[in-house]
């Protein structure tokens, strides 16, 4: 692992305990009350889900023109990433839901694109595990699906009818609230980047690994 | 002509048939408001509660990222012990 892994990780755990108290600290919002408060991890979580169907689908670019096999690599643990924040964006999204619409879900172009975008990541993983050879090419057009789909998610609020709030609300957001909000983004793309590598370092020990069993059968 | 009148009161009676029926089906009016009704004061079925969802998403949360942190490491850790047994393997007969 690089030098700068374990202190990042620190300064992560660090930062995981000191934003629950700025969060808590910050003021009820006038409509929704106690329950807006999950904005600071569904936000950050989105942001992080589209981050990385964004690098998945830029290495799987340069995978497919180039044939790198690292960006192969960073490609399935980005792919991975997209899983896990997509999922927590769309459990976290839907309790919000619940208590600010009162309904759980609403087939509105950016609910239903982000859930076509965690399904591509998803079809990802399961034709790298089960697709067998050759899969991995097919998995990287897979992937560029899912970064065509990234513009789609993040602005169809400003052009589509939906009650899902628009892309004003972050720019506009008082300091009250932007504090906790940055911070806890800040927190999310710190261990964003830790995950990422450590995924990174998987891959590579496995394709080491690999390389060995091929150097014993030859 | 008989024949146009058939029609009339065959009309007139579908009509009279029909009529309560479809004044039954629209929608009643909402009653109007007379007093503010405070939300504790609410029967149980339509209080919703903000503290179970947020605890819910923020426990969603930590669940989530433990138990990818976790498989990740138990994940890395495996294919390192073999890494390991492997190299010594093959550092015992000779091949490296």
């Amino acid at each position: 692992m690089p030098k700068w892994f374990t202190p990042a990780a620190a300064i992560c755990g660090l930062m995981f305990a000191v934003a629950p108290v700025l969060i808590a600290n910050a003021p009820y919002e006038s409509t929704m009350g106690l329950v807006q408060k999950i904005f600071y991890v569904h936000l950050p979580s989105a942001w992080m889900f589209l981050l990385a169907a964004i690098i998945c689908g830029v290495a799987s670019v340069r995978f497919l023109f180039r044939g790198d096999p690292r960006q192969d690599r960073l490609a399935w643990a980005a792919a991975e990433l997209v899983v896990l924040f997509g999922v927590v964006t769309l459990v976290t999204g839907p309790l919000w839901a619940r208590k600010a619409w009162g309904v759980w879900w609403q087939w509105d172009v950016r609910l239903t694109a982000s859930l076509m975008g965690w399904m591509v990541a998803v079809a990802y993983l399961l034709l790298r595990r089960y697709g067998g050879p050759g899969s991995d090419k097919l998995a990287a057009g897979l992937a560029l699906f899912g970064m065509a789909n990234v513009p789609f998610v993040y602005i169809s609020v400003n052009y589509w009818r939906t009650i899902h709030p628009t892309t004003n609300v972050v720019p506009t957001l008082p300091a009250s609230f932007g504090l906790p909000l940055w911070f806890s983004a800040v927190t999310f793309l710190l261990l964003f980047v830790l995950l990422l590598r450590v995924r990174v370092r998987l891959e590579e020990q496995r394709a080491r690994l690999d390389a060995l069993y091929l150097s014993m059968d030859a | 002509m008989k024949l146009l009148a058939a029609l009339l009161v065959l009309v007139g009676l579908c009509a009279a048939v029909t009529a309560p029926a479809l004044e039954a089906q629209q929608p009643s009016q909402p009653q109007q408001q007379d007093e503010f009704v405070p939300i504790d004061e609410l029967p149980p079925q339509d209080q919703l509660p903000a503290a179970p969802l947020l605890v819910a998403a923020y426990s969603f949360v930590v669940l989530a990222l433990f138990a990818y942190v976790l498989s990740v490491a138990r994940r890395l850790g495996g294919v390192q012990r073999e890494l390991e047994r492997f190299e010594a393997e093959l550092k015992r007969s000779g091949r490296t």
